[in-house]
This record gives structure tokens, C-alpha cells and sequence, in this order.
């Protein structure tokens, strides 16, 4: 059941991260925030824009949406780790203290954890006179723990607590993993060593939850959310949690579907916080308009930036062609991979050399061009985002060119050597490669890279049927093993937290293979039992579960080496993919914002950076 | 009066009488040297015939045109050397020394090569939609005109449901429901060329059984009919050999006049996402591409605009000339 909430809301985030995370490397000024830090104006007012609202209504507990983590590491929610703001290069995916003193104490096997709290950080009004204290986070994860409360989220995460799957099947009445030795003390005890858990308490629905506060609101808590953040919702004061909870007013700043306003928090004091400097008083989010609406306003100046839609290329040429423009247009790596999907288990591509020769044969450059170019990313010739691995595998390319051009000999040798291709001319000849079942999203730019891959499989004689469908049907569809899509072309992975776990069992374990689970659409280690239940022919597929159990408990310092070899096995004995492209998220900002700097953690403009020049 | 102030103002009626109204006019005439006599007159709708006859060479020869300009109409020019697409994604315009005549879509496909493809789409769903609401319409109008009471009630209520439905909507559903990869009707309808043309078909017969109707109803009041009845002719036998015939003009004239609506018809569907599948080129699926990038791709909204625009608008001056030609009564309205 857990891993059925996962897909939906992996889908969710993905529906975002594909329109919101697109990609490019180094296209703007990533310069200019360091020139400007200790300059930025302070004060005033950010005007963002949202083209659609943030799901689930600012839970915590439930949001699985990049978008709105951006608001919570900025502005509203302080955890017991987080990051600077900044992006990799500057340390920003590096867990840091935040409401804990100092990183925490690890137990020698690395599964205790303990955290000593800041003294003295209070609740942002009405509960200005509440400090933070090791019971709200015991509070925090009970309530992350009820699958009604987290409906959604991504509570799985913390099943590595000791007791925490117990609690939540009501089989215990607290989590035994986690403990308030004091007041300034919590103590988190694992059941194995988990090198990640560090990033694991970054993520906001770790963030204290005070008493009372949520009682009562299991489906509306975001709009009574109270943190301790630089920000909070405007008329967070007039809350009134005496009331009975049917009774209490939401905040009055959070008008859902059509407005967001954040003023600051008066208990914040920044004495105690390192990570947010936190220079604009006021931070105005409008909701809804088309992202050519949305565009033409952040021309004008009328509105700051677009924190959920990808600025139109026209717009993007127009301002990098224009040398007083080029630094409103920023871009940076989102830590999200597109790839196309094989079926590991549908011919021809049950045959590893087909799946190679298809990576050959893509021509990831112009499946680029289609998306807007250089600037929305580096060529991917792998499938753990470099980021996540810092740079091991930068220069790994097992196929295709460098540049992401296709290599079409290399392709039709591969193809030769195929079962699929009797007289071993490079073109496949074999009725397995005609007509093959082939899914893509519908939207702008899919259509066009479909039309893209299918002219370069000509090259190897494979010819496709491709159905469109709109995003959330289209992964679906990928992710039922039943369906028989024999390959995949729409999807895109992006991380949850900067470790590459997040790219290892949601995406190539047994455990993640659909409908029931998510989201290991190549069937990658299926058992013998689940392709004859599905109706495959194929009765063996590789497997990389026992690569992945050993990356996911290995110690922090090695975890890198470890998934870089995973990412390679997978590359070159599995071939369930052929990842074409590390997304860039691109954004055009107004040029009244200063010191413009990218939050790596959730892959957007960090609004606590930046100034506005009146 | 009236016939005073329509001579001034059409020209068709001017050549009317230029070619009947002078001296000579006193030979005896066929139907269709009338029909000829008067249709050559009419310089608009010879220029529609004409575009049209070109249109439907150039449908012909699609392929034949684009062997000469060495594009595919699916093929893709996006990277490399023969890439249309720049640094930003953005398609590159007509350039001439590339023979990218029309220039490049936002895949990369040259504009040319799918506008003239474009044209077999849009003729082929004006042939077959037509076809198909011709055959509709004429069996349901002189079924009802026929036989009269409880038929023409049920017939003509019909075609006042149909009428009222809304249209696009409907075929925009029904569309979409068959355009899954195993179709629809438990595999029958396959996605594509038939299905649309079908749609459009079912929608567009109840102009054609209006006119048929009315003229049947008072064409069986005739002399010819009854001496045909006392003969002993059968009800079929009447419809199809003494009835038609007499109606073929007004049948012509109207599915003329429905043809640019079809190809409109499709031309909708396709924009909306609903029409031919993807990889059959459509003017409307182009249009509707182009709607987003227009400002910056001028070329993608142009072509296919000026193709389907001039495309309709034959069909109706053809249309408006057979009818003045066929039916002088209407001319002088």
C-alpha cells in the first residue's frame, strides 16, 4: 500500500519536475549572486507567480511536490538539518544544522542517531511564547506515521526507524526508534545503518510540529500551519487553536488556487540561523495564468518569476541575445534525468544488444533542441544525475557520442550481433520490430521527440506504434507490467534528497514493478512468477536488487563509489534505459531581483536569497 | 424591382444575360449546355474549380513533390548539419538555398513537404466525410419525402436531433474515444483517416436530407410519377430511377457547399488534439501547433492558414456557381 501512495505521488512530483524541473546547465550568471551578497537591497516585496497551486494544500505530512519544499526550506519550516540555498557547486545539497546544534552523534554501527536542539527557538505567532522542543518532533513523525495524515507524502522514507511501520499499522501505541531524552535531545535508533539519514531529516515533513496545532485538521493542516521559519502566512497571528477545530479560521495568506502571501515571522531571529538570510519582507505568490500570461508580466517587470512553469523559448532567446537581458535567464542542473524505458521483458528488446543499439542510435541533441536546447541541460550518458555522484561518471558515455549525436554504425553493430537480425546487416528483420507498443506523453515537447526517435530507430530498422496519452495515464500505463508497453518515451526521474537511492530501488528494484508499486517500469529483476502472471513470454529478466541493498546500507563515504558501479552494471549488463538528457531547470527572473542564487535541494529560485531593487 | 437591383449588383447574373438575353439566344438548348452556357460565365467559381483541380494534382502527387524537394513529410531535421532547429529549440524559416520552401516546424519536419501532404488529408476527409453524408442524407430525404407521414416525422425529427446536437463537442468525444490504440466499437474503428471522415460524415447528413426531402415532397406530386405508379412501377424503382435523377443538381450543388464545412470540420478536430493521429499531416493540427510560437514562426501559422483559407474558399465559389448555374431561380434572389 505504501508503495502505491508512492507512485501517485512520485507522478504528482514528476508532473511538476517535468514541466517545473526542466533543465540546463550553466546558461546565466551563476556568478552574480557572490558579487552581490552583503549588497542586497532589503526589504520589500518578491511578486511570484504560480500557474498551478501546490497539491495537498501546504501539509507538510502529505506535500511530495517540489515546489512547495521550496517554500517550506525558504520561508516556513525549519528541520533539524537543511541547506544553504545555494546550488551543489556551493554546497547545497550537503545536509546542515538548522534546528539541531551541530550534526548529530552517529553510534559506531551508524544506527543511532542524536541530535542536541538549538535553545530558545520559538513558534512563529500565535505561538510566539512556544519554544521547540524534542517532543515535536516525536509529535512530528506520529502524526507522519498516520497513513490518513500522510496520504500522499513519502512516509516510506522513514521505515528505517525502528518501530515506525509498527506504529503506523497501529500494532504499537509510540514509534520505539525515536525518543526525547530531554528537552534538547531527540535520538533517532534504525534498523540497519543508513548512511542518508541525515537527508532524510532535511525533508520538511521532519519539521517540529507544536501541540495542538494539527488537531482536528487531518485533511486542511496546511492552512493552519505554524513553523519557524523566516516567513509565515499572513494572518498566521489570528489563528486561534483555543477554539474547537471546526470552528477555527484558516490563515487568511493562503488563499488556495489563487493566492499565497508570506510576511515575516516575528520569533524568527536570525542570530540562530546560518542558512536564510531572508532580505525581502514580503513575498506576494499569484496562482493560475497560462505561462505566456505569466511570461509577458515578468518582461514587464510586473511580476518577479514563475516558480512552476518553464519560460518560453522564445522569451529565453530573446533575453540571452540581449547582453543587458542575458543574466534575468538562469539555469541550473535540477537533479532530474529524462529517459526513454525499455521493457526488459518485451521483444525485440528482451535482447540486451536491441537496447544497446538503440542508446547508439538516439539522437540525444536534438531530443534536447526539442526541449529548448543547451540551456535546459547536459547530455545524459547515464542514469544517476552527476550531481548525486559528485561527477564520477561525468565523462562516462558507453554510447552514442559525447556531444549526444547518435553513432549509427555502432548502433548497427549491436543490432547485427541481435537474435533479431538474421543476416547481421545492422537492421533489424526480424516482425518482433515492426509495429511495437510504444507510449509517450502528449504534450509539448513529447509529440516532437517521438516523432525524433521514431526517424532514428529507422536507422536499425525498428518501427514503432506510439500512443499518446496525458502525463498521468502515460505513467500508468508505463508502470503496469500487465499493459506490455515494450518501451516507454515520456518519463523523467528527479531526486527526492541528494542521494542516489532515491535513483535505486524506486527504479530498477523488484519491489517497485507496478501497477501495485512504482516505478521500475523496465521490469528490471522481475521474477520468474510475475512475467508468467503478466503474460510474457520472457522468463528471465537481470536483477540489480542485491547491487541496491548493498549502495542503500553502506556508510556515508562510500556510498558514492557504490552507486557510481550501480549506475555502470546498470549501463552496461542491463541496459533498461537510454537516458538522454540531466535536466536544467531554467527560470527568467524580473530585473528589479538581486542576488538571484538556486536552492539545490529543491531545485528553484531560493526566495530567502534574493533581494528586489525598488 | 428586385430583378433590377440583382442585376446591378451579380456579375452572374450579368453574364446570364449576356449569353441568353441577346439575339442569338433562340437555338434550343440541352440541360447541360444551359448548365455550361451559364457556368462559364462565372469567372469566381472557375477560379475555384481551378485551384481545386490544382489542390487535387498536387494531393496526387504529394509523394511525386516530395521525392523533388528529397523531404520526407515524418522525417525530422532537428540536429546536425540538415537541422532546422537552433540553439533554443525555435524552428528556423523558409530558406530556400536548403529547399525548406515553407520552412521548419517545431520538430523539425519540413512545412512544405506537410502543407502538400496536408492537402491529401484535407481532400481525402472532403471526399469520403462527404461521400458519407451524401449517401446518408439522400437515403434518408427521399425515404421521407416519399413516404411521407409517419416516416418523414420520424426521419425529419431525426435530423432536427442531429441538428441540435453539439457537434464538435460530440465528435470531439466520440474522437477521442477511438483514437486508443485498439480503437473503438471492440476494434472496428481504428484510429485514422476513416474514423474521422465517418465522424464528420455522421454529422454533416442532415443538410443534404433537408433539401432532398423538400424537393422529393413536391417532385412525387408530379405528372411522371403517377403515370410511372400506374404502370405498376415499385416504390424502390420510383425513388431511384425516376426520383434521383431529377434531384442530382440540387445533391451536387449542396455537397459542394458542404465540403469546405468538412474540411473545416477536420481542421477543428484536428486542433483540438482530436482529428487524424500525429503522424498524418493535417493544416489544423499544423495551425494549432503554431498557435503557441506564431510571434516568433510566423511561417507555421502562414502556409497552412493560406492552404486551408484558399481551400475553403474554392469550395464555396464552386459551390455558389453550380448552384447560380444549375438553379437560376436561386441567382436571382
Amino acid at each position: 500500500m505504501r508503495r502505491k501512495l508512492r507512485l501517485i505521488a512520485i507522478i504528482a512530483v514528476l508532473g511538476m519536475v517535468t514541466a517545473a524541473c526542466a533543465a540546463a546547465d550553466d546558461g546565466g550568471g551563476s556568478d552574480s549572486g557572490d558579487e552581490q551578497q552583503g549588497e542586497v537591497t532589503q526589504g520589500g516585496t518578491l511578486k511570484a507567480a504560480l500557474i498551478s497551486d501546490v497539491a495537498d494544500a501546504f501539509d507538510p505530512h502529505k506535500s511530495y511536490y517540489t515546489v512547495n519544499w521550496g517554500f517550506y526550506k525558504c520561508c516556513l519550516l525549519r528541520t533539524l538539518l537543511s541547506y544553504n540555498g545555494l546550488p551543489t557547486e556551493e554546497g547545497g545539497n550537503e545536509p546542515l544544522p538548522d534546528l539541531a546544534a551541530d550534526q548529530p552523534e552517529v553510534s559506531e554501527d551508524g544506527t543511532e542517531w542524536t541530535f542536541t536542539l538549538k535553545e530558545g527557538i520559538a513558534y512563529a505567532p500565535p505561538l510566539e511564547d512556544t519554544t521547540v522542543v524534542a517532543e515535536d518532533f516525536v509529535r512530528s513523525f506520529e502524526r507522519l506515521a498516520d497513513p490518513k495524515a500522510s496520504e500522499g507524502g513519502y512516509a516510506f522514507y522513514y521505515s528505517i526507524i525502528e518501530g515506525f511501520d509498527d506504529f503506523s499499522d497501529g500494532k504499537a501505541d509510540t514509534i520505539s526508534g525515536i525518543e526525547a531524552v530531554d528537552d534538547q535531545t531527540v535520538k533517532f535508533t534504525l534498523t540497519d545503518s543508513y548512511g542518508d539519514f541525515g537527508m532524510r531529516l532535511a525533508m520538511p515533513a521532519t519539521a517540529p510540529l507544536p501541540e495542538g496545532v494539527a488537531d482536528g485538521h487531518v485533511r486542511d493542516y496546511g492552512r493552519f500551519l505554524v513553523g519557524t521559519g523566516p516567513y509565515m502566512f499572513e494572518g498566521s497571528e489570528d489563528l486561534d487553536f483555543e477554539a474547537a477545530p471546526e470552528d477555527q479560521k484558516p490563515v487568511s495568506g493562503y488563499k488556495p488556487n489563487r493566492s499565497i502571501t508570506l510576511v515575516r515571522n516575528p520569533s524568527w531571529d536570525p542570530e540562530t540561523d546560518d542558512l536564510r538570510p531572508a532580505n525581502v519582507d514580503r513575498i506576494e505568490v499569484e496562482i493560475g495564468g497560462t505561462e505566456e500570461d505569466v511570461a509577458n508580466k515578468v518582461d514587464a517587470g510586473d511580476l518577479d518569476i514563475n516558480l512552476d512553469g518553464v519560460p518560453p523559448a522564445q522569451q529565453i532567446r530573446e533575453f540571452l541575445s540581449d547582453p543587458e537581458r542575458e543574466d534575468q535567464v538562469q539555469a541550473y542542473p535540477s537533479d532530474a534525468v529524462r529517459y526513454i524505458s525499455f521493457n526488459l521483458a518485451e521483444p525485440p528488446f528482451d535482447d540486451i544488444n536491441v537496447r544497446k543499439a538503440v542508446n547508439a542510435v538516439i539522437d540525444k541533441d536534438g531530443m534536447r533542441r526539442l526541449r529548448g536546447g543547451p540551456q535546459f541541460g547536459d547530455i545524459a550518458g547515464h542514469i544517476v544525475v552527476d550531481g548525486l555522484l559528485d561527477d564520477e561518471l561525468a565523462d562516462y558515455f558507453p554510447y552514442g557520442n559525447e556531444d549526444g549525436t547518435p553513432d549509427v554504425e555502432g548502433a548497427q553493430e549491436f543490432m547485427g550481433e541481435s537474435e533479431y537480425d538474421s543476416d547481421g546487416d545492422g537492421v533489424c528483420d526480424a516482425p518482433e520490430c515492426k509495429d511495437i507498443f510504444a507510449v509517450t506523453d502528449q504534450a509539448d515537447p513529447y509529440a516532437d521527440q517521438a516523432a525524433l526517435i521514431e526517424d532514428s530507430l529507422k536507422e536499425i530498422g525498428i518501427e514503432l506504434e506510439v500512443q499518446a496519452l496525458e502525463r498521468d495515464p502515460m505513467y500508468e500505463k508505463c508502470n503496469d507490467a500487465g499493459a506490455h508497453v515494450a518501451i516507454c518515451l515520456g518519463p523523467a526521474w528527479g531526486k527526492d534528497y541528494a542521494d542516489a537511492t532515491t535513483f535505486g530501488e524506486p527504479l530498477f528494484g523488484s519491489v517497485a514493478i507496478g501497477p501495485d508499486s512504482c516505478c521500475n517500469y523496465s521490469l528490471v529483476g522481475a521474477p520468474a512468477d510475475l512475467l508468467k502472471e503478466n503474460d510474457y513470454d520472457v522468463t528471465e529478466v537481470p536483477s540489480a536488487d542485491d547491487k541496491i541493498k548493498e549502495c542503500d546500507t553502506s556508510a556515508e563515504d562510500e556510498r558514492v563509489g557504490c552507486w557510481a558501479e550501480f549506475d555502470q552494471m546498470l549501463m552496461e549488463e542491463i541496459v533498461p534505459w537510454v537516458p538522454y538528457l540531466f535536466d536544467n531547470r531554467v527560470e527568467v527572473i524580473s530585473d528589479r531581483v538581486e542576488n538571484y542564487t538556486f536552492d539545490q535541494f529543491h531545485g528553484g529560485m531560493a526566495l530567502d536569497h534574493v533581494g528586489v531593487s525598488e | 424591382m428586385a430583378q433590377a437591383a440583382s442585376d446591378v449588383g451579380s456579375s452572374s447574373r450579368g453574364d446570364y444575360d449576356a449569353s441568353f438575353g441577346g439575339a442569338q439566344a433562340v437555338k434550343g438548348r440541352s440541360p447541360s449546355q444551359l448548365f455550361w452556357a451559364r457556368f462559364r460565365g462565372d469567372k469566381f467559381a472557375f477560379v475555384g474549380l481551378g485551384f481545386i483541380i490544382i489542390l487535387t494534382l498536387i494531393a496526387i502527387g504529394a509523394g511525386f513533390i516530395s521525392d523533388l524537394v528529397g523531404h520526407e513529410p515524418n522525417e525530422v531535421f532537428v540536429s546536425g548539419d540538415t537541422g532546422m532547429l537552433d540553439d533554443f529549440g525555435l524552428p528556423n524559416g523558409p530558406d530556400m538555398s536548403r529547399s525548406f520552401y515553407f520552412g521548419a516546424d517545431t520538430a523539425g519536419r519540413d512545412l512544405f513537404v506537410r502543407v502538400i501532404y496536408g492537402t491529401r488529408t484535407s481532400l481525402t476527409i472532403a471526399l469520403v466525410a462527404t461521400g458519407i453524408s451524401v449517401i446518408i442524407g439522400v437515403l434518408l430525404g427521399l425515404a421521407a419525402g416519399f413516404y411521407r407521414g409517419k416516416v418523414d416525422t420520424f426521419i425529419s425529427r431525426s435530423t432536427d436531433v442531429v441538428l441540435a446536437l453539439p457537434v464538435l463537442l460530440l465528435a470531439v468525444g466520440l474522437a477521442a474515444a477511438c483514437s486508443g490504440r485498439d480503437g473503438c466499437l471492440g476494434g472496428l474503428l481504428k484510429p485514422g483517416l476513416f474514423l474521422i471522415s465517418l465522424i464528420i460524415g455522421l454529422f454533416s447528413w442532415p443538410y443534404i436530407a433537408r433539401i432532398v426531402r423538400g424537393q422529393v415532397f413536391s417532385l412525387r406530386e408530379k405528372e411522371f410519377i403517377e403515370a410511372a405508379r400506374a404502370q405498376g412501377t415499385g416504390d424502390w424503382a420510383i425513388m431511384w430511377r425516376e426520383l434521383l435523377p431529377n434531384i442530382v443538381a440540387p445533391i451536387i450543388v449542396y455537397s459542394t457547399l458542404i465540403i469546405p464545412a468538412n474540411i473545416l470540420f477536420e481542421a477543428a478536430l484536428s486542433f483540438l488534439g482530436a482529428g487524424v493521429p500525429p503522424e498524418v499531416p493535417s493544416w489544423g493540427r499544423m495551425l494549432s501547433e503554431a498557435s503557441g510560437i506564431f510571434t516568433t514562426a510566423w511561417w507555421m501559422m502562414l502556409f497552412p492558414g493560406l492552404f486551408l483559407f484558399l481551400t475553403t474558399l474554392s469550395f464555396n465559389l464552386l459551390g455558389d456557381g453550380l448552384r447560380d448555374a444549375l438553379d437560376p431561380r436561386t441567382a436571382t434572389r
